[in-house]
Formats: C-alpha cells, sequence, structure tokens
C-alpha cells in the first residue's frame, strides 16, 4: 500500500515536472521569436545603414563600433543586412503557411465532412504530394516558373499543404459524429459554415503546434532555397543568402556566418520551443510527452 | 577496446608504409613523375559546364581555353600574345593581301593516328568558311571573306574577296580530320593532348599526345579539367589541394592561400568588362542616358568591391593592354560626377529615373558583386535596377545570341588583336549584341582589314576608340587581371593575355 | 493468414493508385510549362521545318493521353529521353551519379541508428535526470539548425581546422572504396544530425511509455535483468514505429542530400537536379523527380506491409 502511494506521488511529480517544462518551453521559445520580431519591427522604421549600400573602403571588416557586426565582402553592413533579412525570412514563412492553411482547410476539413470517396481522393492527392521531397517540388516549381519572392511562397504553401489537410481531417472525423454537428446537419445549416464556424474552433489545439512547427520548417526550405540560389535574388538579403554569399570566408571572417546563421538558428528554435510548450500543456498531464 | 585501439593503429602502419614502398617504385616520385620531370597528373579548376567541342562552333571562353590543348590551327598564339607558326612552316602574302599561301607541316599526325594530309587541311578551313557545301554559312563568322580554299605545288592557297590584313588571327582555325563525322562528340585534333573523357558536371580528361609533333612535349601524362559548383567550392577544393591549377580566381582569394603551396600568377587578361546597354531598349537608345550612366558609376571602387583592386579601369571597348592600337589620351573621360549625371537625366526626359533588368549569368561571382555594386551605384541618378540570374546557357541564347534583355554585365573576351576587339561593333557583327550602329563607324571597320601599314591602322583604331566614346557606345568597366594559383610544385604554366590553358609546358619539379 | 493477404492487397491498391497520380502530376507538371521543347533543343536559331520534324521524333506532336502513356511506359522500362543540356540519355545521366546519393543515404542511415538509439535508452533510463536532459536540448538544438549551415560548421572545423576528412574530392566507389567511404562520411554526418534529434525524440518517449507498461514490471518482478527486458520486450515492441520512422527518415534524406551534395561539391544527384533546373532540362527533371517520388512511394508501400507482418495491431490504426 505505501508502495503503491509512493508510486502515485512520483507520477504526480512528474506531471508537475512537464507542465512547468511546457511553461519554460514557451516562454523561452516565445522571448526568442520576440526577439527576431523586434528586429524586424525595428528594421521596418530603422536600419543603422543601407542594407544594400556597398563601400569599397569598407570590405571585409571585422565587428567595430562603427559596425557592429562587421562588413561583407562588399563593404556591407552585415547587422543592416541582418536587419532586413529579417523581414524577408517572416514574410515568406507567414505568407507560406496562410497558404498552406488555406489549402489544408480545404482539403482536410472537406474531405472529413464528406467522406467517402470524396475523403479518398482527397487522400490520394495529399498522399501523393507528400511522396515528393517537398524541397525538390519547390525547387522545381520555383525554377519553372521564376524565382519571385511570390513563387517562392506559392511553391512552399502547396508543399506544406498535405501536412495540414491531415490533422484537419483526422479532427473533423472525431468531432462530425457530437451530436450538435449532427443537429446542425438536420437543421441543414450550410455545410462550410458548419466547417468553419463549428467544427475548425474545436481543432485550434491541434492545429497550433502544426503551425508553428510549419513555420519553422519553411523557413529552414525558404533559407535552403536561398542558399542555392533559388530564392531571394541579389541585392536583397535573407539569412540563407547570407551564409551563401559567405561560404568562402568562412575561416577568415566568421562573423559573416557566426551572426546570419544565429538568427535563424534563433527563429527556427523559438518557434520549436513553443510548439514543444504548446502540445505537452494541451497534453495535460497523464503520460510523461 | 583498447586493445583494439591498439591493433587499429598497428593496421594502419602497415598500410601506409606499404604505400610509400610502392610510391618509391620505377623511378617515378609520389606524382608519378621522373627525373626529367615527364608524367603526373594535373587538376585544373574550371567553373564553366563545357558546352561545345566542335572547334569552329564554339562560342564559350571556357571551351575555347580546354579545346586549346586538343587542336590546332596554322598560328597559335604564345604566352605573350604573338601569332607563331603552328601546323604552317612558313606563309607568303601577295601585295593585295588577298592571297595567302602556306606550307603545311608533314610530320604532324591526328589523334587517330591517321597523318594530316593537305585534303584534311582544305576539309577544315572549307568547313570553317562555310564553302563545304553550297549555301553553307561561315561557322567563324570572320573567315566569311574567304572565297577559296585549294592546294597549288603542294601549298595551301587561301584567297580573300578583298584585301584584309587582320585576317591572320583567324588562321588559328584548328584543322580537324576530314574523315571525322561529329567532331563535336569526338574531338579529334593534332594538340599536345588527346581527348579522353567528358563526364557531365564532373570533369573533362585529357591524355598526353605521345606522337606530338613537337617532341619534347608535353610533359605530363593527363589533365583533368574539373568542373566546379562555383567559385566557393574552388576556393574550398584548391585549399585543400584537389586542384592543382585554379585560373581566373580572385585575389582577395589567392591572397589568403598559403604561400608555401601556391604561386599566385597575374597577367592583364586583355579582358573587357562591359556593362552592356542594349541600344534598343527604350531609355538607352538615347545617347544622353548612356552618357550619365558613365558618368554615374565609379570604376575604381567597382573593381575595388568584385576583383580586391585587381583591374585596370576602362573608358572604352578596349583594353590599355593592347599596347599601340590603345589610344592613352582618351584615358579618365569619365571620372564619377553625380551631379553632371543627373543633369544629363534631366536632359534626356528622364529625370525621375526608370526601371532596369539587369539580367545576369549566376555562375560568375565577381559579375554578381559588380552588378549587386552597380544597382547601388545606379540608385545615385534614380535608375531602379534589379537583378535577374540566368543559368549560363539561357544567357548565351536569351542575351547574347538572341540579344532579348535591356541590360547586362559581363567580361568580353577576344584574341590579342585589336581587330577581333573592335569589329564586334560593326552593325552586321554577329557579336555585336549591345545593337550599336554608326556609319561612320563600319566605314572605318570596314577599311582596316585593307590598310597595310601598321601605324596608318593604329591610327584607324584610335578613330574607333574616339567614336565609340563619343556615342557612349554602352558602359565599360574593367580589365581584370588574370589570376592564377598554380601549386607550387608545378612549373612551367603560362598565363596568357587571353582565354587560355597552355597545359603542354606545365610539368612537376622533379623531386629524384 | 486471410487478414494479412487482405491487408497487403488493400495496400497494393493504394501504392498503384498513388503511383499513377503521382506520374500523372509530373508528366502534367512539366506538360503544361511555357515553352516547347523542340525549340529548347534546338535553340534560337531553328527553322520551324527543323522544330516541327524533331517535334515528330519526340512524339510531341501526337495526343496527350498517348504521350503520357509514352512517357510512362518509358520511365518504367528505364527510358526517359534524351536530356537537353546534355544530349545524352537522362538514364545514363542518373546511373552514373546513383552511387553518390545511394552511399550517403546507406551511410547516414546507419549513423542515425548507430547513435539514436544508444541516446535513446540511455536517455530512458532516468527521464528527466541530467543526461536526458543534456541530450534533449542538444536534440532540439540539431534539429533546428540547417543542414548547409552545420555542413558549413563541420567543414570549418574538421577541414580547415583539423585537416580531416576530405571535402570535394570524390572518389568513384570502383577506383577506391576507402576514399569513396572517406567523402561521403562527412556529407552523411550533416544530413544524419538533424534526422537523428528526430528519432531520439521519438524513441524516448516511446521506450518510456513501453517501460510503464506492466508486463514490464512484472518481467522486472521476475528478476529479469535490465539489460535483458530491454532487449527482449522493451525494443521488439517500439519496433514497429521504428520502421516508420526509419522510413520517414529515408525520404527525407532523398530531400536532404540535396543541399550536402552542393556544399561538399559531391557529384551526386542532387547536383545533378540543380543544374537540370539552371539548365530547363525538362526530360532530366521530369525524370530525376519522378523516380525520387517513385522512391519514396516505395519506401512507404514497404514500410507499411513490415508494420503489418511484424504487428497485426497496426491493421486497427
Amino acid at each position: 500500500m505505501a508502495d503503491r502511494k509512493a508510486k502515485l506521488s512520483t507520477s504526480k511529480v512528474n506531471v508537475k515536472l512537464t507542465s512547468d517544462l511546457g511553461r519554460i518551453s514557451f516562454v523561452v521559445g516565445a522571448c526568442m521569436l520576440g526577439f527576431v520580431f523586434l528586429v524586424f519591427l525595428i528594421s521596418v522604421f530603422y536600419t543603422p545603414y543601407n542594407p544594400n549600400m556597398t563601400d569599397a573602403s569598407n570590405i571585409l571588416k571585422a565587428p567595430s563600433f562603427e559596425h557592429l557586426f562587421g562588413t561583407d565582402h562588399l563593404g556591407r553592413d552585415v547587422l543592416s543586412r541582418i536587419m532586413s533579412a529579417s523581414k524577408y525570412t517572416i514574410f515568406v514563412s507567414f505568407a507560406g503557411i496562410a497558404i498552406a492553411l488555406v489549402l489544408g482547410m480545404l482539403m482536410g476539413l472537406t474531405a472529413g465532412y464528406w467522406g467517402g470517396i470524396y475523403d479518398k481522393a482527397i487522400m490520394l492527392l495529399s498522399n501523393s504530394i507528400m511522396c515528393f521531397p517537398g524541397i525538390l517540388l519547390a525547387l522545381v516549381a520555383v525554377a519553372v516558373f521564376g524565382s519571385s519572392m511570390l513563387n517562392v511562397v506559392f511553391a512552399l504553401g502547396i508543399v506544406f499543404s498535405p501536412s495540414f489537410a491531415r490533422v484537419l481531417r483526422t479532427g473533423t472525423i472525431a468531432i462530425s459524429n457530437r451530436e450538435y454537428i449532427l443537429h446542425a446537419k438536420i437543421l441543414k445549416v450550410n455545410p462550410f459554415r458548419i466547417m468553419v464556424v463549428h467544427i475548425l474552433p474545436n481543432l485550434l489545439t491541434a492545429l497550433i503546434p502544426a503551425v508553428v512547427i510549419g513555420l519553422a520548417n519553411m523557413t529552414l526550405f525558404e533559407s535552403a532555397m536561398s542558399f542555392l540560389g533559388l530564392g531571394v535574388q541579389p541585392p536583397a538579403a535573407s539569412y540563407g543568402k547570407m551564409l551563401s554569399d559567405a561560404q568562402s570566408y568562412v575561416t577568415t571572417s566568421p562573423w559573416l556566418i557566426v551572426f546570419p546563421a544565429f538568427m535563424l538558428i534563433l527563429y527556427i528554435l523559438g518557434l520549436y520551443f513553443i510548439s514543444e510548450g504548446v502540445r505537452i500543456r494541451t497534453s495535460r498531464g497523464g503520460t510523461i510527452e | 577496446m583498447r586493445k583494439f585501439f591498439k591493433r587499429f593503429t598497428s593496421v594502419l602502419l602497415i598500410a601506409s608504409l606499404g604505400l610509400s614502398l610502392v610510391a618509391c617504385n620505377g623511378g617515378k616520385d609520389k606524382n608519378g613523375v621522373d627525373k626529367n620531370g615527364y608524367g603526373g597528373s594535373v587538376t585544373v579548376g574550371i567553373t564553366q559546364e563545357p558546352k561545345s567541342f566542335d572547334p569552329h562552333m564554339v562560342v564559350a571562353a571556357g571551351d575555347e581555353e580546354i579545346l586549346f590543348n586538343i587542336f590546332e590551327g596554322l598560328f597559335k598564339y604564345d604566352s605573350t600574345g604573338t601569332l607563331q607558326p603552328c601546323l604552317a612552316t612558313d606563309y607568303t602574302v601577295n601585295e593585295e593581301a588577298t592571297e595567302y599561301v602556306f606550307t603545311i607541316r608533314d610530320n604532324v599526325k591526328f589523334h587517330n593516328d591517321q597523318k594530316m594530309t593537305m585534303a584534311d587541311v582544305i576539309y577544315s578551313y572549307k568547313r570553317a568558311t562555310g564553302l563545304l557545301n553550297e549555301g553553307d554559312t561561315a561557322l567563324v563568322a570572320e573567315l566569311d571573306c574567304v572565297t577559296d580554299v585549294f592546294e597549288r605545288d603542294g601549298k595551301l592557297v587561301i584567297t580573300l574577296d578583298q584585301s584584309n590584313s587582320e585576317i591572320l588571327t583567324y588562321f588559328t582555325t584548328a584543322i580537324i580530320p576530314a574523315s571525322v563525322e561529329d567532331i563535336g562528340s569526338t574531338p579529334i585534333g593534332t594538340g599536345p593532348f588527346v581527348f579522353d573523357n567528358y563526364t557531365v558536371g564532373v570533369s573533362v580528361t585529357l591524355k598526353r599526345n605521345d606522337n606530338y609533333w613537337q617532341e619534347s612535349l608535353p610533359y605530363l601524362d593527363s589533365v583533368v579539367f574539373k568542373i566546379l559548383a562555383d567559385m566557393n567550392s574552388g576556393d574550398t577544393e584548391i585549399r585543400n589541394g584537389y586542384i592543382d591549377i585554379f585560373p581566373h580566381y580572385t585575389m582577395d582569394k589567392a591572397e589568403l592561400l598559403p604561400t608555401e603551396s601556391f604561386n599566385i600568377l597575374t597577367c592583364p587578361s586583355n579582358m573587357v568588362q562591359i556593362f552592356a546597354l542594349n541600344s534598343t531598349f527604350e531609355p538607352f537608345s538615347n545617347p544622353l542616358v548612356r552618357e550619365a550612366i558613365n558618368y554615374a558609376i565609379d570604376r575604381d571602387a567597382l573593381i575595388q568591391l568584385s576583383v580586391d583592386g585587381a583591374g585596370v579601369p576602362l573608358t572604352t571597348a578596349m583594353s590599355p593592354a593592347m599596347g599601340d592600337a590603345y589610344d592613352t589620351s582618351i584615358d579618365g573621360t569619365y571620372s564619377q560626377d553625380i551631379d553632371y549625371a543627373n543633369e544629363l537625366m534631366e536632359e534626356a526626359g528622364y529625370g525621375d529615373g526608370f526601371d532596369v533588368t539587369i539580367t545576369i549569368p549566376s555562375e560568375y561571382l565577381v559579375s554578381v558583386d559588380t552588378t549587386v555594386a552597380l544597382v547601388d551605384q545606379l540608385s545615385s541618378i534614380g535608375i531602379n535596377a534589379t537583378i535577374e540570374q540566368t543559368d549560363w546557357s539561357t544567357w548565351l541564347s536569351d542575351v547574347y545570341a538572341g540579344r532579348n534583355y535591356e541590360a547586362t554585365v559581363i567580361f568580353l573576351t577576344s584574341n590579342y588583336s585589336a581587330y577581333d576587339v573592335m569589329s564586334r561593333y560593326e552593325t552586321s557583327n554577329s557579336g555585336n549584341f549591345i545593337n550599336y550602329s554608326n556609319p561612320e563607324y563600319d566605314e572605318i571597320i570596314a577599311q582596316i582589314p585593307l590598310t597595310t601599314d601598321i601605324n596608318e591602322r593604329n591610327e584607324m583604331y584610335h578613330e574607333l576608340l574616339a567614336i565609340l566614346v563619343a556615342d557612349n557606345a554602352s558602359c565599360y568597366i574593367q580589365d581584370p587581371l588574370e589570376v592564377v594559383a598554380v601549386s607550387s610544385e608545378l612549373e612551367g604554366y603560362q598565363v596568357y593575355p587571353m582565354y587560355v590553358q597552355d597545359m603542354s609546358t606545365v610539368r612537376y619539379i622533379a623531386s629524384n | 493468414m486471410r487478414e494479412n493477404l487482405k491487408f497487403i492487397l488493400t495496400k497494393a491498391v493504394e501504392f498503384i493508385l498513388t503511383l499513377l497520380v503521382v506520374s500523372f502530376f509530373t508528366f502534367a507538371a512539366f506538360s503544361i510549362l511555357p515553352g516547347d521543347t523542340a525549340s529548347v533543343i534546338l535553340g534560337p536559331e531553328a527553322t520551324p521545318e527543323q522544330i516541327d520534324s524533331l517535334r515528330q521524333e519526340l512524339g510531341l506532336d501526337k495526343p496527350m493521353v498517348e504521350q503520357y502513356l509514352n512517357w510512362l511506359a518509358g520511365t518504367f522500362s528505364g527510358n526517359l529521353g534524351q536530356s537537353t543540356a546534355f544530349n545524352v540519355p537522362v538514364s545514363s545521366l542518373i546511373a552514373q551519379r546513383l552511387p553518390v546519393t545511394l552511399g550517403m543515404c546507406a551511410l547516414a542511415l546507419i549513423i542515425v541508428i548507430g547513435v539514436s538509439y544508444p541516446m535513446a535508452i540511455l536517455s530512458s533510463r532516468k527521464p528527466f535526470h541530467l543526461a536526458d536532459q543534456v541530450f534533449s536540448i542538444i536534440g532540439h538544438i540539431a534539429f533546428a539548425i540547417p543542414p548547409f549551415v552545420l555542413s558549413l560548421l563541420l567543414i570549418l572545423l574538421f577541414s580547415n581546422l583539423f585537416g580531416y576528412f576530405a571535402v570535394g574530392q570524390y572518389y568513384a566507389p570502383t577506383d577506391n572504396f576507402g576514399g569513396y567511404l572517406n567523402s561521403l562520411l562527412l556529407p552523411s554526418v550533416c544530413i544524419a544530425i538533424p534526422k537523428i534529434a528526430m528519432i531520439f525524440k521519438f524513441l524516448r518517449s516511446s521506450i518510456i511509455t513501453e517501460k510503464a507498461s506492466d508486463y514490464i514490471k512484472t518481467s522486472k518482478a521476475h528478476g529479469l535483468s535490465d539489460f535483458s527486458i530491454l532487449i527482449r520486450h522493451v525494443l521488439p515492441n517500439t519496433n514497429v514505429s521504428a520502421i516508420t520512422v526509419v522510413s520517414i527518415v529515408l525520404s527525407d534524406i532523398i530531400g536532404g542530400s540535396l543541399i550536402v551534395e552542393q556544399v561538399f561539391n559531391l557529384p551526386g544527384l542532387g547536383r545533378l537536379l540543380l543544374m537540370g533546373i539552371s539548365r530547363r532540362d525538362f526530360p532530366l527533371l521530369s525524370g530525376m523527380v519522378f523516380y525520387l517520388a517513385l522512391a519514396t512511394v516505395i519506401i512507404y508501400f514497404v514500410a507499411d506491409i513490415l508494420n503489418n507482418l511484424v504487428d497485426p495491431r497496426m491493421r486497427l490504426k
């Protein structure tokens, strides 16, 4: 009996530990993300220098008071470029997720709601999209339609849509059988109204971690594409592009790698921590992780 | 665990001993080189994917520099930019410069072991000049003026439609065997190296030509032209010693290489970096706009930013490296003057500026860097330029051949001949991708080949240069120094003032 | 047994349908593109007659459906047509580069399994204690570092600082097998690290859940050692999910090798694909995209079947 009590208390400790961990994760992640957003907000109104201004007399200068993060091989101020790069990274990840979400909802909600052959067809479609290695699909799309920012966003949006479709479909199937949904169906409420007003809000807890992880993965994809020269076009800056430009100065001018890499990792890591926090807290105790 | 580790290290020791034993075999050192410096293999890094191995069809300079080792013409350039007799031992020309007679070298074998005959020479020049079949066009455009190629008393005769003193340069056109159907896929020539294989995206391998007519050459057993993804990976590779020679390098990076393992060679490259303004594009058809751009840019800054200062600023289409044909009095015509440039823009009716797209090939980092800096400088006179990157082959077909572009930044290469540089701007020239046209210019350039006196010809070049400057034909930036990193184990590498990788004289420094 | 057969049959039908959709997507995407293949091959100076005759030769004048069926038949017989950029059959280009990418995938998979299992086992011994916390944080960070940043950092560390490993030097496996492995090692590590983080996380929670189940406690009470419980009971029961994870990792690795090959200058499929992209070589691209997707479809299919054979409970899910 005493033994069982001890067991119970340890599992209580674990529950507390996990929810603490969830909160810590969330707060740490939010701080990281908040920092990147702060940089972005400031860059809208102010950058120390014009991020595209070249300066022949200031090539590859190490960090100093004049240029806090140093200058690159064209004498451009690295800090200003990092600031303006945050704009691109944030825009692409959020716009891309918005498109992926809309597409995912169109596929997932309807498939889960109507079911049957339609559901099978939609799932076949989304499974098929998932069979193409994501980065490959995005690269080919951008290569074919030209590497403008909008094309990058659309390509990434399509690549990411099936993952949302899956989450939403599973959730919709589970909720569709609830009584209030059945009532609404009998009252002949517009099915799209049912989906958006009655079903979607119930899926948010499952959707939010997926969205946050999606943002992180999209940032990874975008930076990889820029790194390969198929994302942002010069002279505009993105973290991936800055790292790609810095490749040959790895040993001699490490500040060109360190600062953009730091910001990129900070943004992605922040998103991961937030999603981890949200996931732990919404799974509400019980089993560990 | 410790036991395993010990055994592991002893195995390693034995293996490395074995290796060094093997390496000492046969009087050859670790590079496979004998005591006279013969043998060994050298890897040259290149950043352009080869496009054509047909010596008469080739347009890309990156292809030409490889083919220089495989094919030879009647003449061949040496490293000072002077023409030397090659497959022709000597020549005579009649007074009007309309008939050239060549004595052909007779102990020459093609790479397929066939002896080079007069029939091959005639076939090659007929092919290049478009005389093989009725209705053919000249594959080498500048040889269009050839009216006949034939044999007379065992000598080769080439006749021209009118006198031409500047045509010798084009007698470097390759001689190929008449028996080979598709020279592009089976490149067979007479050069010091034999084409071995080409693996797409990986490398072009050449082997030693054991039957080369210059008996003491070449030294190396094989040469590998390794195709690199870009300059960055080239940088990593040379640093790690996987390539022995890296031409078209940049000064800032070359300076960082360890001096004990690499020699850095430089030479004016006789290349012309042009910010090409397509005169059929609306704002650029206005000479005032072109002039404004010429005053708006800071060439010294561009040179500093793109090649770390290792370049000579250009006023116009010709590099000062061209000697007497260049007119030094035009130097410094365009020193940066933003106010004046803005006035010019106002006068041209573009006081508010305009948008322009600069299309550049993405492979060449120096061009990209120059363009980024250019975009920044152009913004000072209200020109809002955006950069569009394409791959090299798209650039060649759309921009260069198709002339479907607004502006571009590119390096123009040429033979070491003033005529080759200047003929590009003749209205009808196929290389006139900026669509420049001036009847006065056309008249003078047409006269040059007819003029036999060299001083008179140089005078005419000066006039042409003055016309280009007066018309602001385009915007010229720099002649970059050719920078080559060469492994210090090698000697005999010569930097040419043109796009050539001459591997025939390269050899390992004998270490035993 | 009949259950098994039925399951495999359903999966097979799904597999074939997915394959058809994937192939149709690939074909359609490259057919609706602006620009005519024939004029791309012939270049800007071709005459309309030349273009027409090449169109006939390539079968581009036939109806779409027939073109699609021909293309599909071609992909299965390994005949993907002629690359427009390099003028050689697409299949020979792919065959040339396959050893690099395959070798890298195999090495990366070995590294992933070899590292993530011990890490997860160690971590799950005492959940939330020091080793576990450290591993978890490292795992998070490793997951967040983009592969190209990792590549740059590793190049900096190993090649420049210590002079280990060959960066940019590639040997064909038939010429120098040691050199081949050596040239693929560092790139494989770069691909493996984020995947290690992923599998570690997955395995850890799966082992912890399993350990908490009653039968493990019973085994413990019977005096079985921790190690034999782990090998005999815990791991086999998480095994099922491991097959799934390995299949996901495998398909991810194919995509990941793209970037890493570029950084390390390896002549693999990834660089071929990038070359095809930059030259608008559509026959090459459509062939490669389809084959890579096909590989993924097959991996998922095989994983499904294996899962089912190993653990019949999966069918209920």
